[in-house]
């Protein structure tokens, strides 16, 4: 297996504040790696950062590398960057709004991506868009070509961002939280679209979301945030059944199995903190049951091994 | 014995022009549902977004009028009750919205908002009582009572929905209207307002009708299930582990992944999409997506009958 993805100690400043620090992860190719945490544990940042559009919120990158297929981009010019995203880095967005233009039909939104990225003309580009619809399991892609996104289901629309972002043949998909905004079922629908897209084209992708679930059925890796930071990274099967970080075990206590035997809910005391509080030490420490005094004085280091790494003064101790 | 709260043939009609010379059209929000509950149980409903869920919320408490149908609480007919004796009546059931952030008003500080039943009611304490009673309200849902001189924006969203339980209860109702009451918030938060809400139930012996989008927290915390598609109840089950006999309630539950690597769906592809709410000619709503629509299906509304043992669905072929 190769590389298609390294990041490593990644470090991102926002004016005054860093609000992200101390990530890192690699995806081979065919993998789909997950970034799990809480809202404002900085995933979409960390997604920001891999695309190159932290200027966009005032942000920069301060610390450590973001290698794709043996590159580093963190020195990325931006006219080269404007060519890998869309081109060889899909983005699939929470809202399909934001990638959408509530005012032009949605087939031409999509010919435009590969007429910029591949260069085909008008028509051949219509063709490729109609085959896209049509491998993505819309139906009657011919005619929804012509309509405009308010004439379509939020599942349709999210879609449509899906063509979007494989409209170049990218290598990688970045897709921040692409179900969040579905119901179950579509949800469902839309996981299995991904998921073949992965195996058939042999893509890689970088999913994003706060919902465990999503995680067990669809990733391979997981790298767990919390407050800023990865706590924790592994395979998904370590991640669930054998967490090392108590922030992950904790998380994986919190999720109601109601669908496989009842089993207490546990719930974690206290509340993410926010950038301008982000704890001393480890930033858990104050709600975590197994803390001691170290931890609210010293940052726990997060070392990536073969098999996963934790960020926790205790992680080889924690059974 | 009569039940605690009965609900029979209940709708909600909507009306609207599709733009300014548009024909009306119209649409149940709410079908047609009946349903019983006994005191101290807990009952869920679940649907994707816009089955009516709020809407049969608001009816049951009469914050809206029905289009037709009653709801007889204790065996009070609701429908029937003058302003000044619902307003009486509205002290036993009380309602806890889905968005903890608007359901607050901004200029009131917490001590406020946890009194205002009591101004609705036209009760008068003297300082003491107020303050033994806001104390007391907010410690029951695990708040330190020096939160009472804070506003809502200094609290996280847990917070603001601890605050809506407590002016939920400080009433003492008998029955509590949960409105999604995480569905706003983070895991590890969901998990402590889902606990709390169980110790407040089995101290005080609350009704609950706990309104979800998410089956796995339905079938972790309810005790009867009742699953809604585009305003119709189209299967009632008597308890969580039940078999689900209804179609779309299979689909539902075939849809939700698992918290656990070792359980992956298979997820079936679903054709069909989901009909527009105005206007659904007769035959059954779900006949677009279900895999065993006949055309009976499509010409005959299949209407929900009871299957035994408490079981009740509405589907002509049913499992
Ligand atoms: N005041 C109103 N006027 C017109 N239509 C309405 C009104 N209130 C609700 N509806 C419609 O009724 C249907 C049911 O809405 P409701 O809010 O009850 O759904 P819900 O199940 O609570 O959805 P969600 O899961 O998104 O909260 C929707 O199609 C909605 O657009
Ligand atoms: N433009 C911004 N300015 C300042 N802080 C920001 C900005 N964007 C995000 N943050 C902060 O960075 C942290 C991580 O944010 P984000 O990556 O959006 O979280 P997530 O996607 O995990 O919910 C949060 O504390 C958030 O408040
Ligand atoms: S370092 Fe300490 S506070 Fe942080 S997770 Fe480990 S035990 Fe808990
Ligand atoms: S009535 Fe027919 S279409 Fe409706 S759920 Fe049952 S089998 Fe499916
Ligand atoms: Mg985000
Ligand atoms: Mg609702």
């Amino acid at each position: 297996m190769s590389t298609i993805l390294k990041v490593e100690g990644l470090r991102v400043a926002i004016g005054a504040l860093t609000p992200l620090s101390s990530v890192s992860f690699s995806l081979e190719k065919g993998e789909t790696l997950g970034l799990v945490g809480e809202s404002g544990s900085g995933k979409s940042l960390t997604a920001m950062a891999i695309m190159g559009l932290l200027p966009l919120i005032g942000g920069r990158i301060t610390g450590g590398s973001v290698v794709f297929d043996g590159s580093d981009l963190t020195a990325l010019p931006e006219p080269a960057y404007r060519k890998l995203r869309g081109g060889r880095i899909g983005l699939i967005a929470q809202n399909p709004m934001t990638s959408l233009d509530p005012l032009k039909k949605v087939g031409p939104q999509i010919d435009v991506v590969a007429r910029l990225h591949l260069g085909l003309d008008r028509s051949a580009a219509r063709d490729r868009t109609v085959e896209l619809l049509g491998e993505l399991r819309i139906p009657e892609p011919a005619s929804i070509y012509h309509l405009y996104p308010h004439q379509l289901s939020g599942g349709m629309k999210q879609r449509i961002v899906i063509a979007m972002a494989l409209a170049a043949d990218p290598d990688l998909l970045i897709a921040d939280e692409p179900t969040t905004a579905l119901d179950v079922t579509v949800q469902a629908q839309i996981i299995r679209l991904l998921s073949d897209l992965i195996r058939d084209r042999g893509l890689s992708m970088v999913l994003i979301t706060h919902d465990m679930s999503v995680v067990a059925q669809a990733c391979d890796k997981v790298v767990v945030m919390y407050a800023g930071t990865a706590v924790e990274y592994g395979t998904v099967a370590a991640i669930f059944d054998d967490p090392r970080h108590p922030y992950t075990k904790a998380l994986i206590g919190c999720i109601p199995r109601g669908l496989a035997g009842a089993q207490r809910l546990k719930g974690i005391e206290g509340t993410v903190p926010s950038v301008a509080h982000y704890p001393q030490g480890c930033r858990f420490h104050p709600r975590c049951l197994r803390a001691e005094a170290i931890c609210a004085a010293v940052s726990p280091p997060f070392i990536a091994s073969h098999d996963g790494a934790a960020a926790c003064h205790f992680a080889g101790a924690v059974g | 014995m009569s039940a605690f709260l009965d609900v029979s043939s209940l709708s909600k009609r909507y009306t609207s022009k599709r733009g300014l010379f548009g024909a009306a059209r119209s649409m149940y929000a709410v079908n047609d549902v009946s349903f019983q509950m006994t005191k101290g149980r807990v009952v869920g409903v679940v649907g994707e977004s816009g089955c009516g869920k709020s809407t049969l919320a608001r009816l049951i408490l009469r914050l809206i009028e029905p289009s037709s149908g009653t709801v007889r609480f204790d065996g009070l007919d609701l429908l029937k009750q003058r302003p000044r004796e619902m307003r009486r009546l509205r002290a036993r059931m009380q309602m806890v919205f889905q968005d903890p952030y608007s359901a607050i008003d901004p200029r009131y500080t917490v001590a406020d908002a946890v009194m205002e039943p009591f101004q609705i009611q036209g009760v008068r304490l003297s300082s003491a009582a107020r303050s033994d009673m806001i104390s007391g309200l907010l410690t029951m849902v695990g708040l330190n009572p020096g939160t009472a001189s804070s506003y809502p924006h200094q609290l996280s969203g847990g917070q603001k929905q601890r605050i809506g339980i407590a002016r939920a209860l400080a009433l003492k109702p008998a029955l509590l209207v949960l409105d999604e009451p995480t569905a706003s918030l983070d895991v590890s938060i969901q998990a402590q307002i889902v606990g709390l809400l169980e110790r407040l139930q089995a101290e005080m012996g609350l009704t609950y009708l706990f309104i979800s989008h998410d089956l796995a927290l339905v079938k972790y915390f309810c005790d009867e299930v009742l699953v809604m598609y585009l305003g119709r109840v189209v299967e009632a089950l008597p308890d969580t582990d039940a078999p689900a006999r209804h179609p779309y309630t299979r689909t539902l539950l075939d849809s939700t992944f698992q918290p656990d690597p070792k359980l992956r769906r298979r997820i079936e592809p679903l054709a069909g999409e989901v009909p527009s709410p105005f206007d659904l000619g007769p035959g059954c709503a779900f006949a677009t997506r279900c895999p065993r629509a006949s055309e009976r299906c499509r010409v005959e509304t299949p209407l929900l009958a009871a299957s035994g043992g408490g079981h009740a669905v509405a589907c002509h072929h049913p499992d």
